[in-house]
């Protein structure tokens, strides 16, 4: 498209030069012409040429929007080049034409391409004005309103030429009405100036200026190229209806600054409040758009009292938030939150946070100075931020002295806080469901992890009768067991229960399951491998963590069972319909270093006889609970396994995960519950 | 939301904080915060009353450990009481009594305090 625009140019460009080199030539041969047949055909290559010209600039100007502003300077700018030139063609061209006479041999050629080159950069300036005066004219307009420019645009055309042919008396009053009716359609086309209320008060000031000074600019120059200086003769000479042409553009251009002028004058005084509006209407499309999209909750928080104080005109705005029984500033504005938690006391001294139902304002009995700049706070408005029917927060915007909150102010804020409280409440829900999910996968993760650690199945040992029951809590509980095949008659077990839930204890589990396979591969003592294992964990886990484990082996040729209890739950024992706890000493793995763990670690062996039944467990079954939140219990499992003489393990294991159920059934289950149970049957 | 608070008072140089409701992962950090507080404060002699703790988890006894090592360092102790069954056991069980002095109540453990 650029490019396009660019080969259009270069075309038009491509005319204009053309048409002037026409114009050139024209002056080379004929001068200043008498005749009206020539007159005609100079005005008519003058017309191409600003007619080229003009078109070239306009496709340059499409391309590259400019600000009304800039176009504004660069009319001053130039502008005062022109005076300048006007001014210094008095010294100046005199001397340039001199000694174009004396020095060279054909002073005309010279002379043409010197007073063709400054009609010109006269012309050329003139276009730009009028360029720019036409894109004013069309700027912020919504209806078809090309006409009105365009008949201007031929009366300045019919005023120039009547100039040049109508100077008889009997037809001069043509060229006088003509350029009366020019300069009304300037004055009618002239009030089409609304683009200045889209400017802030800054901009309208510097408006001002410039538009002051443009118009002394103008009427300068056209009080100096009327007079009778080299600038108006160099004109007058080319043609008479140049000169008029650039006098209408100059005087159209005087008019329209002029109107300008006066207009942003008596816009000023309802500047600043014309921006606050401005700025009310942006800040809450702003603020619209971005309770549709995702924010941060604290990111949202800042970005509302940003706009709370803007909207409001005030020198700073902070929120409150409710959490628990606290109240904290969730974010500040050009005020410190040592500062706004002054305020915010005196604040709820006078109203009480949770029955604010609208937005309220009063005056501050101590005056609070913000530290950092000399800030006195002497007026507050308070409006209630409602989550889900509830105030959950507050907003508060103050002001310093002398200064109040209008009713515009306050129904601006208390629509705003609606709006911030739905932007809020729909944060907080969005941050709690990703955090709801991030625990879901968290837990997943945990659960997948605990399920690969966990046997799969049962070892075989002829004699010995093993079941075992897992149910893990929906919060991952840290409990593991595992069977080591030490040999044909040895079998090796443990038990262990991490501290903590969730994923940090399943990776715990993870890391004792790697130690205990290893260590149960070369070590045969339980309490050697709880030492090691007490070793590794100690210096491996931080020191809030711990795990509780039972290690143990049976000896199917020594009919034994060798164990030791690293802080677990204590081993029952099932022996001829008696059954008893079994607790030898030994402190929870991670909790101590190695010499006194070694010295508080009881090796325990027990001999064993035909249907005697080993259970072990976590505390996930003697924590159970009911409805009235009592414990299962030691008393009360013992008494289960006591009825239960003669079930084999797996019958054992049924009956005590339904006497579980059954007691705990109203209660959802908060820890894993584990169970294995050994029935020696030799 | 299980409740938990804590209060601590002085009884000369030893600082003696009482536990109430329910310690688990959740509520722990407000006993860290206590523990955090003392230590800044210089106060290395503790005692932890449990009278009104109805429960604790694997994550409260995990914040004793957390700070013991620190304080005995300084020559304090922490040294807990007044256990109710239950919740001894979840302590003895575990070994607690081998690591911790455990008092019935809440002066044996301040006269141990003066007589160290």
């Amino acid at each position: 498209m650029i490019k396009l625009s660019r080969n259009i140019v270069t075309t038009q460009l491509q005319l204009f030069l053309f048409a002037a080199f026409l114009l050139f030539v024209f002056k080379i041969f004929f001068g200043s012409p008498e005749s009206i047949y020539l007159k005609v055909v100079l005005d008519i290559i003058i017309a191409a040429t600003v007619f080229f010209l003009l078109l070239a600039l306009i496709r340059f100007e499409n391309s590259r929007p400019i600000a009304p502003l800039s176009l504004v300077l660069n009319v001053g700018i130039l502008l005062a080049i022109m005076f300048f030139i006007i001014l210094f063609s008095d010294y100046l061209m005199p001397s340039i034409f001199d000694n174009i006479n004396l020095k060279l041999n054909n002073p005309g050629l010279v002379y043409n391409i010197v007073s063709v080159t400054y009609v010109l950069v006269m012309l050329a300036f003139v276009s730009f004005f009028l360029l720019t005066l036409r894109h004013f004219f069309f700027l912020n307009q919504g209806r078809d309103i090309k006409v009105y420019f365009n008949t201007m645009l031929v009366f300045f055309v019919l005023a120039s030429l009547s100039i040049n042919f109508f100077w008889e008396e009997s037809v001069s009053f043509l060229s006088t009405t003509f350029f009366v009716v020019s300069v009304l359609l300037m004055v009618f086309n002239s009030i089409r100036i609304s683009w200045i209320a889209f400017l802030s008060k800054k901009e309208k000031i510097y408006l001002l200026l410039l538009s002051f000074v443009i118009t002394t600019l103008f009427i300068v120059n056209i009080t100096n190229s009327s007079g009778d200086n080299i600038y108006s003769k160099i004109l007058g000479a080319f043609s008479p209806s140049v000169k008029q042409f650039n006098q209408i553009i100059m005087i159209y251009g005087s008019i329209y600054f002029m109107i300008l002028f006066f207009t942003t004058l008596f816009h000023l005084p309802t500047a600043e409040a014309y921006d606050r509006k401005a700025q009310e209407v942006t800040s809450l499309q702003y603020f619209s758009k971005l309770i549709t999209e995702v924010l941060d909750f604290n990111d949202l928080a800042e970005t509302v009292t940003d706009i709370a104080q803007k909207l409001s005109g005030s020198k700073a705005a902070w929120i409150i938030w409710k959490e628990g029984d606290k109240q904290n500033i969730l974010a500040a504005k050009n005020i410190g939150f040592v500062e706004s938690d002054k305020l915010t006391k005196q604040i709820f001294e006078r109203i009480n946070f949770e029955k604010l139902t609208s937005t309220k304002t009063f005056n501050l009995k101590d005056k609070i100075v913000d530290g950092s700049s000399e800030n006195l706070f002497s007026v507050v408005s308070v409006s209630p931020i409602k989550t889900r029917g509830e105030t959950q927060g507050t907003l508060v915007a103050a002001k310093g002295s002398g200064e109040i909150f209008t009713q515009d102010d306050l129904s601006a804020i208390e629509t705003f806080s609606d709006y911030a409280s739905v932007a809020l409440e729909n944060s907080r829900l969005l941050e709690e469901s990703i955090e709801k999910e991030r625990l879901e996968k968290e837990l997943d993760v945990a659960r997948e992890i605990q399920r690969k650690i966990l046997p799969t199945k049962l070892p075989q040992y002829p004699g010995l009768q093993i079941a075992s029951v897992f149910i893990p809590a929906f919060e991952v509980g840290g409990d593991y067991y595992d069977f080591f095949k030490i040999n044909e008659s040895k079998l090796g077990f443990v038990i262990a229960d991490v501290s903590g839930k969730g994923i940090s204890a399943a990776f715990i589990m993870a890391e004792v399951k790697g130690i205990f396979e290893s260590l149960s591969k070369t070590i045969e003592k339980p309490k050697e491998i709880l030492i090691k294992a007490n070793d590794i964990l100690k210096e491996a886990l931080d020191s809030k963590s711990f795990v509780s484990a039972a290690y143990g082996y049976f000896d199917l040729i020594q009919r034994k069972l060798v164990f030791a209890r690293a802080g677990h739950c204590p081993l029952f024992l099932l022996r001829d319909g008696d059954s008893k706890q079994i607790r030898p000493s030994g402190l929870g793995l991670g909790l101590s270093e190695k010499d006194y763990f070694e010295k508080t670690l009881e090796e325990y062996s027990i001999d064993l006889n035909k249907n005697d039944t080993i259970v072990l467990y976590t505390d996930g079954v003697t924590e159970a609970k009911n409805e009235l939140l009592e414990d299962f219990g030691d008393k009360h499992f013992l008494r289960v396994l006591q009825s239960s003489v003669n079930l084999n393990a797996e019958e054992l294991s049924n009956k005590i995960i339904k006497e579980i159920t059954v007691f705990s059934s109203s209660h959802e289950q908060y820890d894993d519950i584990t169970l294995v149970i050994f029935k020696w049957q030799q | 939301m299980a409740e938990f608070s804590t209060t601590i008072k002085e009884r000369g140089d030893i600082s003696i904080i009482n536990l109430k409701g329910f310690l688990d992962a959740h509520t722990a950090p407000t006993l860290e915060t206590n523990f955090t507080q003392l230590i800044n404060d210089n106060k290395y002699k503790i005692v932890v009353n449990f009278e009104d703790l109805a429960y604790i988890s694997s994550a409260g006894l995990g914040v004793f450990m957390a700070y013991i090592e620190s304080i005995r360092d300084n020559k304090g102790d922490i040294k807990l009481t007044n256990m109710s069954d239950k919740v001894f056991n979840i302590f003895d069980l575990l070994g607690f009594p081998l690591l911790y002095e455990i008092y019935k109540n809440e002066d044996e453990a301040v006269k141990k305090f003066s007589g160290s």
